[in-house]
C-alpha cells in the first residue's frame, strides 16, 4: 500500500512540474535555515571539541554582588574565590581555575599579531579534551615551578612558524618568550571558557592569587564523576555560597554565581534574576521563534497543497465511491506530503551543507568549524516530519470530506 | 466597479482566508524587516561627529596593585610617547574610546528637565585636534580652564536640545552634586562614539585634568600617528613602553579595525535577516502565483460568459488584477492595523519616522508582489476565447 501511494506521489509530482518546484523550494529553503540555525545552536552550545562531556561539564562564569542599597557589580570570579571556596568542593571530579583569555600583541616578522591568551592550570587539560597535534599538555611539574612553556593553536603555529612543527621552539607573546611544549587544533571563539590561541600555566599570574575580592578575572569548569553528580554539585555549590555570605557578615550582602552548563549561563545572562536561570523562558522564545519562521512557508505549502489536491477531486470521487473511508484518504495524502517534505529536506540538507561551508571559508566566526553532524541531522529529520504533517493535515482534512458525487463533478465551490 | 470586486472576494472569504493571512503575515515580516533596516541606514548616514584615520588605541591592564606605582607609569608613558616624532597627538578617554564595545552614560538633570540619560566620554584637550571634532558653537576645553570652579563640558545638539530646547546653552550650568557642576562651553552637531549604526543619543565630553586628578587611572589611550607610520613602529613603541612598565598587559588596535568590527555585529544580522525575509518573500510569491493560476484557470467558463456577454479582454484583465489587489488590502488593513501599534505604543527606542517609512514602503511592496504575481494569470484569463471556453462546459 505504501508503495502505491508512494508511486502515485511520485507520479502526481512530475505531471506538474511548476508546483512540485515552488513546494520543493519552499520545503527545501526553509528546512535549509532551519539546520543552519540548529548548527550554528550546536556550535554554541552543544558538545564540541574540547568540550565534549558537555552533560559532565558545570561552568563557573560569573559572581553578582548584590550589597546595601541595591548597588550590584558583576563579573568573572577572582582566583583567590574559586580557589579557596571552589576548588575545596567535594562532589566535583575534577576543577580546573583559568583566566578569561585576553588578547595581546606579538610582532613576527614586521607583520602584527593579535593574539588571545589564556592561563590555565593543569587540571585544565584533563577537564577538556583537546585535540593534540603535536605534543602535549604542560604538567603539574611545569605549573608548580611557573615554567615558561606554552600550548598553542593550529592557526597560531601556521603564523610563527608557517607549516612546519613547532614543538621545542620558542615563539614570544605580549614581550616574554615561551617554549612550545604542544599545539592543538583551533577552537571556535564562542568556547569562552576553553577558547585561546596560547594558553600559558597560571602561576605566571601568581601575583594575582592573593587579591581577597570576590570579583576578579578567572573562570573554573567543574567536572562531575558521573551526569548524574551534577545537580548535587549544584547543591553543594549553592550550600558554600549561603555559608560565604554568612561569614562576610554584611547587612544585605547577596551573592550571585552558579556552577552552569553553557547555556544555562547564557539564558541567565540574558534573561535570569538571582535564582532562576531563565532556561525556560528562553526554550520557550526560541520555540516561539520557530514556529513563527515556519508559519509562513506552511501556509504557503497549504494552499499550494489545497490546489493540487482540488485537482484531483475526481480520482477521491472514485475512491470514495469505491468505499474508502475518509481516514484511508487522509492517511494517503499525508504520506504523499510526507515524501515531498523528505525529498525537499534532502535538498534542504545539500543546500545547508553549501551554506555552513560557506561560512566556515568566510571567517565570519573565528574558527568555526560548522557541520551537520547525526544530532543535527536528526533534528532536521524531525523538522521535515513535523512540517510535512502539518502542511498536509489541512488540506487532507477538507478534501476528505467531500461527498462522493460533488467529488466525481468535479471539486466543490 | 471596486465595490463589486469587494463583494465577490468576501462572498469567497472562506476559500481566500488562507491567501489573506499569508499577506498579512509576508507584511508583517516585510515591516518588521525594513524597519531594522531603515534605522540603520538612517544611522549610517548621519556624520559621526569625528574622525579616526591614523589614530590607534593603547589599553593599558596594570598588573600592579600600588595605585601610586601605575600612576607614575603611566606619566612617564605620557613623557615617552609625546617625545617620539612619528606620533602626532596623545588623549587619555576612558574605557569608552570610540568604536569600542563599553558604555558609560549619565544621568543629566536641568531645572524641570529630569534624568536624561547621556553617553559620558572623559577625554583630554587635544582630544579635539586628535578626533578632528567639529564645534558648531562655543570652543573646546584648554589649560584655561584649570582655574575654573566649574567642570568644562562639550555637548552634541541632541543633549542641547533634550535639556535645553531652544534656548542657547553656552555658559549653562548643570548641576553634578549639591557643590559642584558642570558648565556647558562648546557644542558639536554630532557625536556618535558608539560606531557608524549608533543612533544620535544625547552625548557630553568632559575633560581630563591630569594634573589636579593624582589618584585617577585611565586605561585608555588615543594615539594619532602621522601618515604612513606602520607597524615597524608600532612595535618599537610597545618594546619601549614595556620597557617603562614592567609585566603591564598593553593592546594596540587600530581604529578603523575597531569600527569595521563593532560595524560587523550589525551588519551580519542585518544581512541574515534580509536573507531570511527574501527567501520568505520569494517564497510567497511564487506560492501566489501557483494559486492565483490556479484559481483563475478554474474559472474559464465565468470569463467565457462574460466575454460572450460583450466585455473587453481588457475589462476581464483588470478584473482579476483588481480582484488579487483588493485580497491584497484585506491583508494589509489587518497588518497596518497590527502595525501601527508600534510607533502608537512606542515599543523600542525608534523614531515614528523610521516606522512611517517602513510601513509604507511594506504596503508598496506587498501590492506591487501581488499585482506581479497577478499579472500572468490575468493576461491568460484575457486571452480566453469565448467559443473555447463555453465548449468546455
Amino acid at each position: 500500500m505504501l508503495k502505491n501511494y508512494i508511486k502515485i506521489a511520485w507520479k502526481v509530482l512530475l505531471r506538474r512540474k511548476f508546483f512540485t518546484f515552488i513546494s520543493l523550494f519552499g520545503i527545501s529553503f526553509t528546512l535549509m535555515i532551519l539546520m543552519v540555525v540548529t548548527s550554528l545552536f550546536d556550535h554554541v552550545f552543544g558538545p564540541q571539541t574540547p568540550e565534549r562531556d558537555t552533560d559532565r561539564l558545570l561552568f563557573v562564569n560569573s559572581m553578582k554582588e548584590q550589597k546595601e542599597g541595591g548597588y550590584t557589580s558583576s563579573g568573572p570570579p577572582s582566583y583567590y574565590f574559586l580557589n579557596k571556596y571552589v576548588r575545596t568542593l567535594k562532589t566535583p571530579e575534577q576543577v580546573s581555575i583559568n583566566s578569561v583569555f585576553h588578547q595581546v600583541n606579538s610582532y613576527v616578522n614586521n607583520r602584527k599579531l593579535a593574539i588571545d591568551i589564556k592561563f590555565t592550570d593543569q587540571a585544565f587539560w584533563h577537564v577538556l579534551d583537546f585535540k593534540f597535534i603535536e605534543g602535549a599538555p604542560f604538567g603539574q611539574q611545569e605549573v608548580k615551578s611557573a615554567s615558561r612553556v606554552a600550548v598553542i593553536n593550529e592557526h597560531t603555529r601556521q603564523q610563527y612558524f608557517g607549516d612546519g612543527p613547532a614543538l621545542g621552539k620558542e615563539i614570544v607573546v605580549d614581550q616574554v618568550s615561551y617554549r612550545v611544549v604542544g599545539v592543538v587544533e583551533d577552537v571556535p571563539v564562542l568556547r569562552l571558557n576553553s577558547y585561546a590561541d596560547v594558553w600559558v600555566p597560571i602561576t605566571l599570574r601568581s601575583h594575582e592569587f592573593n587579591r581577597e575580592g570576590l570579583r576578579g578575572g578567572y573562570f573554573a569548569i567543574l567536572k562531575a564523576a558521573t551526569p548524574a553528580d551534577v545537580p548535587k554539585i549544584k547543591e553543594e555549590y549553592a550550600h558554600m555560597m549561603k555559608e560565604l555570605e554568612r561569614q562576610k557578615g554584611e547587612k544585605d550582602l547577596q551573592l550571585y554565581s552558579f556552577p552552569a552548563t553553557i547555556l544555562e549561563n547564557f539564558a541567565r545572562m540574558v534573561l535570569g534574576q538571582g535564582e532562576t536561570s531563565g532556561l525556560r523562558i528562553l526554550y520557550a522564545a526560541l520555540t516561539g521563534i520557530t514556529l513563527l519562521f515556519i508559519l509562513l512557508p506552511t501556509i504557503n505549502l497549504v494552499n499550494i497543497n489545497i490546489s493540487r489536491i482540488m485537482e484531483r477531486s475526481s480520482e477521491i470521487g472514485v475512491r470514495k465511491a469505491f468505499g474508502a473511508t475518509s481516514k484511508t484518504i487522509i492517511g494517503q495524502f499525508i504520506i504523499e506530503n510526507v515524501f515531498l517534505t523528505l525529498l525537499g529536506g534532502l535538498l534542504g540538507f545539500i543546500l545547508a551543507a553549501l551554506v555552513l561551508w560557506q561560512i566556515n571559508s568566510s571567517g565570519l566566526i573565528v574558527y568555526a568549524d560548522l557541520s551537520l553532524n547525526l544530532r543535527v541531522f536528526a533534528i532536521g529529520l524531525l523538522l521535515c516530519l513535523v512540517f510535512g504533517f502539518i502542511s498536509g493535515v489541512y488540506p487532507a482534512f477538507k478534501m476528505s470530506r467531500l461527498h462522493a458525487v460533488e467529488a466525481l463533478k468535479g471539486g466543490s465551490k | 466597479m471596486i465595490r463589486h470586486l469587494f463583494k465577490l472576494i468576501w462572498n469567497r472569504k472562506k476559500s481566500n482566508f488562507l491567501l489573506i493571512t499569508e499577506i498579512f503575515f509576508s507584511f508583517m515580516v516585510l515591516f518588521a524587516v525594513l524597519s531594522f533596516v531603515v534605522h540603520n541606514v538612517r544611522n549610517y548616514t548621519k556624520p559621526l561627529g569625528f574622525t579616526h584615520d591614523n589614530v590607534w588605541l593603547l589599553s593599558m591592564r596594570p598588573s600592579s596593585d600600588s595605585a601610586a606605582l601605575n600612576r607614575q607609569n603611566l606619566e612617564q608613558v605620557l613623557q615617552r610617547l609625546k617625545s617620539y616624532p612619528e606620533v602626532a597627538n596623545i588623549s587619555l578617554t576612558s574605557n569608552n574610546a570610540p568604536f569600542s564595545f563599553s558604555i558609560t552614560s549619565n544621568a543629566m538633570t536641568y531645572g524641570q528637565v529630569k534624568d536624561v540619560q547621556a553617553d559620558y566620554y572623559e577625554v583630554q584637550d587635544d582630544f579635539q585636534e586628535l578626533m578632528q571634532v567639529p564645534l558648531k558653537v562655543g570652543r573646546w576645553f584648554g589649560p584655561q580652564d584649570d582655574a575654573s570652579n566649574h567642570e568644562p563640558i562639550v555637548i552634541n545638539q541632541q543633549l542641547q536640545e533634550k535639556l535645553f530646547g531652544n534656548e542657547p546653552a553656552i555658559g549653562k550650568l548643570i548641576p553634578i552634586t549639591d557643590s559642584s557642576s558642570y558648565q556647558v562651553i562648546g557644542i558639536t552637531e554630532y557625536f556618535r562614539g558608539a560606531g557608524e549604526f549608533a543612533s544620535d543619543a544625547p552625548a557630553m565630553l568632559t575633560r581630563i585634568n591630569f594634573a589636579k586628578r593624582q589618584d585617577k587611572f585611565w586605561e585608555s589611550l588615543l594615539i594619532k600617528v602621522k601618515p604612513g607610520i606602520g607597524v615597524a613602529f608600532e612595535e618599537r613603541m610597545v618594546k619601549d613602553i614595556s620597557g617603562i612598565t614592567g609585566d603591564w598587559n598593553l593592546e594596540v588596535s587600530m581604529l578603523e579595525k575597531m569600527r569595521k568590527a563593532k560595524a560587523k555585529v550589525t551588519l551580519v544580522p542585518m544581512l541574515g535577516l534580509g536573507f531570511v525575509c527574501a527567501f520568505l518573500i520569494l517564497n510567497v510569491a511564487l506560492g501566489l502565483f501557483g494559486v492565483l493560476w490556479y484559481n483563475i484557470s478554474r474559472r474559464n467558463s465565468e470569463i467565457g460568459l462574460r466575454r460572450a456577454l460583450g466585455a473587453a479582454a481588457s475589462q476581464v484583465y483588470w478584473q482579476f488584477i483588481g480582484e488579487v489587489l483588493v485580497l491584497a488590502t484585506f491583508g494589509l488593513l489587518l497588518g497596518v492595523f497590527f502595525a501601527a501599534q508600534f510607533p502608537l505604543l512606542e515599543v523600542f527606542q525608534v523614531d515614528t519616522e523610521v516606522y512611517l517609512i517602513a510601513l509604507f514602503s511594506a504596503v508598496f511592496l506587498i501590492y506591487l508582489l501581488t499585482a506581479a504575481c497577478a499579472f500572468y494569470p490575468s493576461r491568460q484569463a484575457a486571452a480566453v476565447q469565448p467559443a473555447v471556453a463555453l465548449h468546455e462546459e
